[in-house]
């Protein structure tokens, strides 16, 4: 995750104040988001997605 | 009966025994506990607030109530430590914070009420991590709580004062919870018996939140008898907490001394053998577990879950998301109030994005399903806790390499009972664990599994040399 897209990511999140006085904590929180998210993968075809709600298409 | 200076080893099923006989009062085993604490606590730091006067009182009415035989029940006049994040009328529940030092609890959490009502004895609040996840931290309002077996090294957390206060022999019955793992990881590194319910058997009404998907409350003890007993009173539905359970009453003892006989255990050992590898000791303890249990008539299978890391990965995700959403007011305004891993390990959840959340969401469904096929398959699941004991608590780099090697996320996950004890000890002197989980609300299996190792190993009578 780049430096810039973690301030922005952080301004958006309204830790402006964490930004200017904790930014290192900043950085080490930003960094597992990056590592779990690759590990989670939807579905490629939405018809396969199990939950009912979320499967495209074709309705509950 | 334990001698007068083994009072503090006694299980809570014995002392209510001795009250009952009248060979015990409650005031001589507070009396007892507390001049322990006194003499043990400040090396291990169970403790953020004694409450000994109040605790001294509660004795002495118990003892009247019990002289006057009218017994409340089998927790009536024994001593309980409360987790830090849980409400005690007219304490402060600090949630271990330079946030709450001055937030004193109007009411009991319903748990706390439940115990009260029981005749309990509330010793105090205890030791935990910065709002059950910030640690264990030296940057905090009161120190970390240390592992009586080596107060060198953690006791694991976040429930880390229920752990090691156990382990020390300073009170027979804690309170904790467990969103990640926090009753289990001080359970496997105190070598105390910690057990998360099925998610929703025990109300989280008045405890401060971690992540509402994933939060537990959940008994933790020195021996399996005990948990049994004290989650026969936590246990019932609750109107005020959204995620509260309504199953049948169930007497979690009943199945105690069963034995394994015929029962079918699934071992998942892919956890610790290809997802994370166990060091030796702990792998060891674990398979000596699975012969035993087989000796004393289980029938042992392996059973294949997803990987480890993925489950960490929903875990981390949903707890990330849902504690940011509690925090976020605080963390924008006052993140200097919080500790340092706390502050990192709350805001993770503001880089996170809505899909995120609904993709863990996602995938936790089919971990679940998986987990109730497996558990169609076999009565119980056999698996790894921690991967190794617990390292130096002052060594910043062992433990950011050793703490989030677990196998406690997939019953965190997916909400099923999940119990945590002694395998053996290591080497070193360190406990070694096991974990044992169920189907939902089946906690009696779960027990009675325990039980059978507890009986076949010893573990109750295991405690450490403290003085």
């Amino acid at each position: 995750m780049d430096a810039d897209l973690v301030v922005t990511l952080a301004r958006l999140a309204g830790l402006e104040r964490a930004l200017a006085e904790f930014p290192e904590d900043v950085a080490a929180a930003a960094a597992p988001a990056l590592g779990h998210r690759h590990i989670l993968h939807a579905p490629t075809d939405p018809a396969a997605e199990p939950w009912p709600p979320m499967r495209a298409g074709i309705g509950l | 009966m334990a001698a007068l200076t083994e009072l503090h080893w006694l299980t809570a099923s014995a002392a209510a025994r001795a009250f009952a006989a009248r060979r015990l009062s409650p005031v001589e085993l507070v009396r007892a506990l507390l001049d322990r604490a006194a003499a043990l606590d400040p090396r291990i730091n169970a403790y953020v607030r004694l409450d000994g006067e109040a605790a001294l009182a509660a004795a002495h009415a118990a003892e009247a109530e019990i002289g006057a035989g009218r017994i409340r029940g089998p927790l009536h006049g024994v001593p309980v430590g409360i987790k830090d994040i849980i409400d005690v009328a007219g304490l402060p529940t600090t949630c271990h914070s330079r946030l709450l030092l001055g937030n004193v609890a109007g009411a009991d959490a319903a748990v706390v009420a439940r115990l009260r009502q029981a005749g309990a004895i509330i010793m105090g609040k205890l030791s935990t991590h910065e709002f059950a996840i910030g640690g264990p931290s030296f940057d905090l309002p009161f120190p970390p709580a240390r592992n009586p077996w080596n107060p060198a090294c953690h006791p694991g957390g976040s429930s880390s004062g229920s752990g090691a206060g156990l382990a020390a022999g300073l009170f027979p019955l804690a309170l904790g919870t467990d969103t990640g793992g926090s009753i289990r990881n001080p359970a496997s590194a105190c070598g105390i018996v910690g057990l998360k319910p099925t998610y929703g058997l025990v109300s989280r009404s008045g405890v401060f939140p971690l992540a509402f998907t994933c939060d537990h409350v959940g008994p933790m003890t020195r021996t399996v008898a005990d948990n049994a007993l004290l989650l026969d009173c936590l246990a019932g539905h609750d109107p005020r907490d959204p995620g509260s359970a309504a199953p049948p009453r169930a007497h979690h003892a009943a199945l105690l001394e069963r034995g394994v006989r015929g029962l079918r255990i699934g071992y998942v050992r892919h956890f610790h053998e290809r997802d994370m590898l166990a060091d030796a000791e702990m792998a060891g303890g674990l398979d000596l577990v699975a012969r035993t249990l087989a000796a004393e008539g289980a029938d042992i299978r392996d059973i294949v879950l997803s990987p480890l890391g993925e489950f960490a990965a929903v875990n981390r995700i949903i707890l990330a998301s849902e504690a940011w959403a509690v925090h976020a007011p605080w963390l924008r305004s006052r993140p200097g109030e919080y500790g340092r891993l706390g502050r990192r390990r709350l805001m993770a959840g503001a880089f996170y994005q809505a899909g995120d959340y609904v993709a863990a969401q996602r995938r936790r469904l089919r971990m679940i399903a998986q987990v109730e096929a497996a558990l169609r398959e076999v009565d119980v699941l056999l698996c790894a806790s921690s991967m190794e004991p617990a390292c130096r608590i002052e060594d910043e780099e062992a433990m950011a390499h050793t703490y989030p090697r677990q196998a406690r996320a997939p019953f965190s996950v997916t909400g099923h009972p999940a119990l945590a004890m002694m395998a053996g000890l290591s080497s070193a002197g360190l406990p070694t664990s096991v974990q044992f989980a169920g189907r939902y609300f089946d906690e009696a299996t779960v027990l009675l599994v325990a039980r059978a190792w507890e009986r076949v190993a010893g573990t109750d009578a295991l405690h450490p040399a403290l003085g």
